[in-house]
């Protein structure tokens, strides 16, 4: 049955086919995972935001029974291995010298530097011996002073964390022309400023990490099942530069990961720490986080302050925009964590609106916290509320529409393709309708109405919008990987990583449709490096932009295989031979071969060409995309304030996205969903909060605020499919991160709207109740 | 968590008999706060008695002018109980308030006043509505009962048994959820009985408290009106990451009114 012949399988509603496993508690996490014989470790972690470590003493822990194994930072200062590098596009300061990049070994050598930091590993017979064991260990710390926020760190007189580096500074960076932006500052109307903070929050994906190691002492080779979502390279980072075993000895393979949002990218210190410790003990060694760990160690996201300011005319026309952003880089420098306030931020200023200069500089500290590292968008959902906040606020400021604002402003689709001042190659895409077309989608007529009924509650309506501009991102290569198995079932590996969004769908849909094949005898493998010679893993939008092109890639190839086989059979040139749902054939014969056909004869060199080897059709091929991809769109929020007590309850919501080709949009709606799920979280509740001495007080469920089902509003969700990119195969432009990089300032538009009445102009993330109650109050007392 | 004996006692006696075996027993009922506790290695006793099999803990019994509700009944049943509903509506959307289906299904009323948690909800019902909470060795007044954060008028090894509530001529039961737990930042349970108003208010202080200046003024008129601003001062308050002490004190008389606009219908 060829369930999908239509478009190569593009633009077909697929439902998941992971999702009975997943929902019927089949799935196999990692908790799942379990080897015979296998040890429990757990990790100490640091009570202290900042201390020297004085002794560790670990005499009666390791007395208790059913403990095996205890390592502290000495022991593992004395196994020689390397810290976890980072690998920040971002490297050197605007002066050209080198970033600062401070040791960052997988547990705390002599000094912590933040709360959670591992202090040592404990491994024994069971988790519970663990717990029992951690209680018995002494660590005697000499608390410091300590620093969380990254404008007091840069301060004269801050604590320092790192002695390489002064003021506590990592990276600087800059992008833009500043005398040109400075020129469009001096000939413009209006300045209007405005300081904004990108509060810091935290993936908290369904499951916590977690990880299983094993060592077969008589191959010398190690396994590592991992709740990680870039298994290639974190092999490649953690077997040749950290415990330098070579790559080719350590086998990664991630289960089903339930959810990582970029949580789950970077290279982390307990899974080394449970691959020494199974070497040790020649044992299978398993580590869960729980929840609480996970608020501590796993790293966060955003938590940048900016100043904003944008250059217009009387008129309303943009004449410049300049950002200058202090973005939080934790402790240690993360995976790739001071990217997002520097590089990672600074594409996409100003949106998709026509500017004459825009100047972007940002400085990277380090502070007493976790680590960052990319979190869903990592530095366009920054980028985007610069823009789409300081639009409103200016409108606000000078009485102007902020919708004529930026219908004014807009990048009309005859100046593409265009290279942004930012360097960003914006090649297609029509801004102004997709902008229009959020207007009217969103129900406008029906709003005066709206705010009539809101009004007679005593509440206030407020409507806001955003037209966001992302670019993709990750890696730029991508493996798929095609062997037709003797029972009939066609095995496919990709190198992308699903943590969740239904690759298994999307990537069988496209082979399916494009070979013809059913769904059913499709078998995917992700995450394994057996299973594909290289993986980009997860990130930046990358999995249908890279993994899907080379899903593609490989159905040409394996189709042009299948073209020489069937010419052979019907002695015909291989040129003569079409493919078409499932077929070839010679046109103006009765010359047909199935695809099945084809793949049953490619074993037997009697029915293959001289030029083909048996199993020629088992096809592995590699895409490679050039300049990254640039989704669009715009977000529409309708929101209803409760003024007495601060109450927001997002009311509707609109979104029209160019995410070019839609291959099934039930997926991609999916996302867009789920980042608005987030990016609401991160609007109106989620917030990383360490108190003055470094603690963090919301290290649980208990305080760490999530949005749940019924703060979601009901979601229009439409596509703009008319500029499909050049740039990949699919002309795919990448779904993953917009949710949450548009729904911030949309929301706080909406918000800022609906209490314009009250001269209350700006909030900052995220808009808790009784922010918005103060709000109100201290514009009331004043105005 | 650190290990433990379970005891399944099935009638009152026993109860007392499990305990008294018990190095240190504590009582176990729906296990929705005790669970996570020794979870996270915050308790350790000796023995858990669980309450679960014990005979005729559990039920709602409607009288003429009270409404008894045993120490083992769920949320659940609170809140989907016609009589509760019809006599005294403000409680049974209290208990449908509370948690997550999961927790309702599970935890239990004995439990949740038992361990009164500065932010439950259902210590507002019983000082609101001045309640009768009845255990193994006596009857106790609401407003005896309690005593502080975390804290009541139970004797070591004192089980509750039943709690009854006498039915109100209007009643009106507001809260301001955490946004991260859904437990009360604040909430206000108003009720009236004749002449008499009783305003209890619970998620706002360390322990649920009553706000006589309200009373008072409800008293000569019960309309939302009457409730002034700044009637709860801010200083004795709760003040955290979620709600500052004035904030809840604003919250108090703000969910207040909208309790006496409840009861009024
Ligand atoms: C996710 C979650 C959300 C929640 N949300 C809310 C909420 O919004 N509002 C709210 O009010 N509560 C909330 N709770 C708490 C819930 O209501 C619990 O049911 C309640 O706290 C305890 O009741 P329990 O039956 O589970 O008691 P247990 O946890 O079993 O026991 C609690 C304590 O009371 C003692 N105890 C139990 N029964 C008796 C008795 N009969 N006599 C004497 N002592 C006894 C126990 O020894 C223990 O010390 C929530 C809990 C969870 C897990």
């Amino acid at each position: 049955m060829a369930t999908y012949v239509a478009r190569n399988g593009i633009g077909e509603n697929q439902r998941r086919v992971e999702d009975v496993r997943f929902l019927t508690g089949h799935g196999k996490y990692i908790d799942d995972v379990n080897i015979e014989n296998q040890a429990y470790a757990m990790v100490l972690r640091s009570p202290e935001a900042h201390a020297d470590i004085k002794s560790i003493d670990v005499s009666e822990a390791a007395a208790l029974d059913g403990v095996l194994l205890i390592v502290t930072g000495d022991d593992w200062k004395s196994t020689g291995y390397d810290p976890i590098p980072t690998k920040s596009a971002v490297r050197t300061f605007i002066d050209g010298s080198d970033m600062k990049v401070p040791p960052h070994h997988a547990l705390a050598i002599d000094r912590v530097r933040y709360v959670g930091q591992p202090v040592a590993l404990v491994v024994a017979e069971t988790q519970d011996i663990c717990r029992d064991a951690m209680e018995l260990i002494e660590v005697d710390y000499e608390s410091l002073p300590s620093v969380t926020h990254q404008s007091e760190a840069i301060k004269e007189g801050a604590p320092q964390i790192w002695d390489i580096a002064p003021g506590n500074v990592c990276l600087d960076f800059e992008l833009g022309d500043e005398e040109v932006q400075k020129k469009a500052f001096a000939d413009a109307d209006h300045v209007i400023t405005l300081n904004m903070v990108n509060n810091r929050v935290t993936a908290t994906p369904m499951e916590p990490r977690g990880a299983v190691a094993d060592f077969d002492p008589e191959t010398g080779k190690f396994t590592l099942w991992n709740s990680s979502q870039n298994i290639h390279a974190n092999r490649d980072t953690i077997a040749d530069v950290v415990l330098k075993i070579g790559k080719e000895n350590l086998h990664h393979i991630a289960p089903d990961v339930g959810g990582g949002f970029g949580g789950k990218n970077g290279v982390y210190p307990e899974p080394i720490l449970i691959l020494h410790a199974a070497k040790e003990l020649k044992r299978a060694v398993k580590w869960i986080n729980d929840r609480s760990e996970s608020f501590l160690s796993d790293t966060h996201g955003r938590d940048q302050v900016s100043k904003v300011q944008i250059a217009l005319d009387n008129d309303g026309t943009f004449r410049g925009l300049r950002t200058e952003s202090v973005g939080n880089l934790g402790a240690f420098c993360g995976t790739v964590g001071s990217f997002t306030p520097t590089g990672g931020s600074s594409r996409t200023q100003g949106g998709p609106f026509k500017f004459d200069g825009i100047y972007y500089t940002a400085i990277a500290p380090f502070t007493n916290t976790c680590p960052l590292d990319p979190y869903r968008g990592a530095g366009r959902p920054e980028g985007s509320y610069h823009i789409d906040r300081i639009i409103d606020y200016a409108a606000a400021q000078l009485g102007m529409d902020p919708i004529e604002l930026r219908r004014k402003n807009l990048i009309p689709p005859e100046a593409l393709p265009m290279k942004s001042p930012m360097g960003l190659d914006i090649d297609c895409g029509n801004f102004p309708e997709v902008f229009e077309e959020t207007i009217r989608i969103s129900d406008r007529e029906g709003y005066a109405k709206r705010v009539e009924a809101s009004e007679a509650k005593g509440m206030k309506r407020g409507f806001g919008v955003c037209m966001y501009l992302e670019c993709t991102g990750g890696g730029p290569k991508e493996e798929a990987k095609v062997t037709f198995l003797d029972n009939g079932k066609v095995e496919l590996s990709v190198g992308t990583a699903s943590t969740g969004m239904g690759h298994e769908t999307v990537h069988a849909q496209l082979l399916a449709g494009h070979l013809g094949l059913a769904m059913e005898d499709i078998v995917f493998r992700q995450s394994d490096t057996d299973a594909t010679e290289i993986g980009g893993g997860h990130g930046g939008s990358r999995g249908l932009e890279v993994g899907g092109s080379a899903v593609t890639q490989t159905s040409r190839q394996i189709i042009e295989v299948g073209k020489k086989i069937a010419a052979h059979r019907f002695d015909v040139d291989a040129d003569k031979v079409e493919f078409e749902d499932g077929r070839f054939h010679v046109p103006g014969t009765n010359h047909t071969m199935t695809i099945r056909d084809a793949i049953d004869s490619q074993n037997d060199p009697d029915n293959l060409p001289d030029d083909l080897e048996p199993g020629c059709m088992n096809i592995s091929s590699v895409f490679e995309r050039g300049i990254i991809s640039i989704p669009n769109g715009g977000h529409a929020c309708e929101v209803e304030v409760d003024p007495e007590t601060g109450t927001i309850k997002v009311d509707g919501y609109w979104v029209v996205d160019d995410f070019g080709t839609i291959v099934n949009e039930m997926l991609a709606s999916g996302q867009v969903m789920g980042g608005i799920a987030q990016g609401l979280g991160q609007a109106l509740m989620e917030d990383i909060y360490y108190d003055e001495s470094g603690q963090l007080v919301t290290g649980s469920l208990m305080d760490y605020a999530l949005p749940r089902a019924d703060d979601m509003p009901r979601m229009v969700i439409a596509y703009y499919e008319d500029a499909p990119t050049e740039k990949n195969l699919l002309g795919v432009k990448g779904a993953g991160e917009a949710g949450c990089v548009g729904a911030p300032p949309a929301i706080v538009n909406a918000v800022c709207d609906a209490l314009k009445e009250y001269g209350v102009h700006h909030i900052d993330m995220p808009l808790t109740p009784e922010k918005v109650w103060k709000a109100i109050r201290d514009a009331k007392a004043t105005g | 968590m650190y290990d433990f004996g379970i005891k399944n006692p099935t009638s009152i006696d026993d109860v007392k008999a499990a305990l008294g075996d018990a190095e240190d027993g504590q009582f176990l009922a729906g296990g929705q706060t005790l669970i996570p506790v020794l979870k996270q290695r915050l308790a350790m006793p000796s023995d858990l008695i669980s309450l679960s099999r014990v005979d005729g803990l559990s039920g709602i019994t409607a009288g003429g002018d009270s409404i008894s509700i045993k120490a083992m009944t769920r949320h659940a049943e609170v809140a989907a109980n016609a009589d509760i509903k019809s006599a005294i509506p403000a409680l049974a959307k209290l208990a449908g308030g509370i948690g997550d289906p999961h927790v309702r299904n599970r935890g239990t009323i004995g439990g949740s006043v038992a361990n009164n948690d500065p932010a439950a909800d259902y210590p507002a019902a019983v000082l609101g509505l001045g309640a009768t909470v009845i255990t193994n060795e006596r009857e106790i007044d609401a407003d005896n009962f309690f005593t502080g954060m975390f804290d009541t008028a139970l004797n070591e090894g004192e089980l509750i048994t039943e709690i009854s509530f006498p039915i109100p001529e209007a009643v009106g039961y507001i809260k301001f959820p955490n946004p991260a737990t859904r437990y009360a930042l604040v909430g206000v349970m108003v009720a009236k009985f004749g002449n008499t108003v009783r305003v209890a208010v619970t998620g706002a202080g360390p322990c649920v408290f009553r706000v006589p200046e309200m009373e008072q003024a409800l008293t000569a008129s019960f309309s939302p009106d009457s409730i002034k601003d700044g009637l709860v001062p801010a200083d004795d308050l709760n003040n955290d990451i979620h709600a500052s002490r004035e904030y809840r004190a604003h919250l108090i008389g703000v969910l207040a009114r909208r309790a006496v606009a409840e009861a009024n219908g």
